[in-house]
């Protein structure tokens, strides 16, 4: 099973799944594109808490 | 990496031509999206297997990479055998145009790309996404940190040469980025097709039936017995140089160890 340390990191990449597919559905040209979901995540998963822990 | 972009390469430079797009004042779409997307004359070559091997040579003689020759060529093979799956099929054995199909789900790239995604999100081909994505979840030690590092990391140069311009945690999250898009966009249209526009399921043989679907015709009996003498000398040369690596492989080792 994993560990709870891991099951942290799949519930952030589970809120930024579904923050990716709220707005997919209903502008559909996001979901059209791997780099596009790519672009996102990089974003969300790295730079956005990197940018936190630095101001923090 | 080489995997995810062979995977990718059979559509990435002729999808959007099949669904058309709208640049300024033009309009860009092939006139018969079916035979540009899988036919000869068009780029249905790129989902044929010699597609693959040409660029693996290429990856192996040129930039001199194995794993990325062999990596490049397995993604690729399994995008253009995969998509034998639908009513059109590939020609898996080009420069031989008969079209290997199954007619499992419905081609419909014809129709535009929402009606397609529609299409297929509601037939077979969703429920053989959802295969992957299920095995996926059931392989997640593979998503991991640990496993990226000790196994990916270390067997493709690609990595190390992006680590000298961004960090551990990025290369990671890019890592995961196929299955994270791969599930998400398999929800997301999903959701658009089957509770924002109320588009039926369909997932029998073929379907779903509510679309205008593409065919190709049946394979003849000649082309059948044609398709299996490929199929048979492929297997065939796999066992015997497979045979004949395993000999010389036990020769070198017993001339190592100075058994013989």
């Amino acid at each position: 099973m994993p560990s709870k340390r891991q099951w942290m990191v799949a519930a952030g990449y589970a809120v930024a799944g579904a923050v990716y597919i709220a707005i997919g559905v209903f502008y559909t040209d996001i979901l059209l594109s791997f780099f596009v979901a790519l672009a996102y995540l990089l974003v969300v998963a790295w730079l956005v808490p990197a940018g936190v822990r630095r101001l923090f | 990496m080489p995997l995810l972009l062979g995977s990718y390469a059979p559509d990435v430079m002729s999808k959007w031509f099949v669904y058309g797009i709208h640049i300024g004042g033009w309009d860009l779409k092939a006139t018969d999206p079916v035979q540009f997307h899988r036919g000869w004359p068009g780029v249905g070559f790129t989902h044929s297997l010699l597609y693959g091997v040409v660029w693996a040579l290429i990856f192996w003689r040129v930039f001199g990479s194995k794993t990325w020759a062999l990596s490049f060529m397995i993604g690729q093979w399994a995008h253009a055998i995969t998509d034998t799956g639908d009513t059109v099929g590939t020609m898996l054995f080009f420069p031989w145009t008969i079209h290997i199909h199954f007619g499992a789900w419905a081609y419909a790239g014809q129709t535009g790309r929402l009606t397609d995604a529609a299409a297929y999100f509601s037939g077979p081909g969703a429920v053989w996404d959802l295969v992957w994505i299920v095995l996926g979840i059931f392989s997640w030690r593979v998503l991991t940190r640990s496993y990226f590092e000790q196994h990916v990391f270390p067997a493709d140069a690609f990595w190390s040469k992006a680590n000298r311009f961004v960090p551990m945690t990025a290369l990671l999250v890019a890592y995961r980025a196929a299955f994270f898009y791969g599930t998400c966009r398999w929800i997301a249209w999903s959701i658009w097709a089957h509770v924002v526009h109320h588009y039926p399921y369909d997932i029998s043989w073929g379907g779903p039936h509510w679309v205008n679907a593409a065919h190709s015709p049946s394979l003849t009996w000649p082309q059948l017995a044609g398709v299996f003498g490929i199929v048979a000398t492929g297997v065939a040369i796999f066992f015997v140089s497979r045979r004949e690596f395993g000999r010389r492989s036990w020769a070198a080792i017993r001339s190592r160890l100075k058994l013989a």
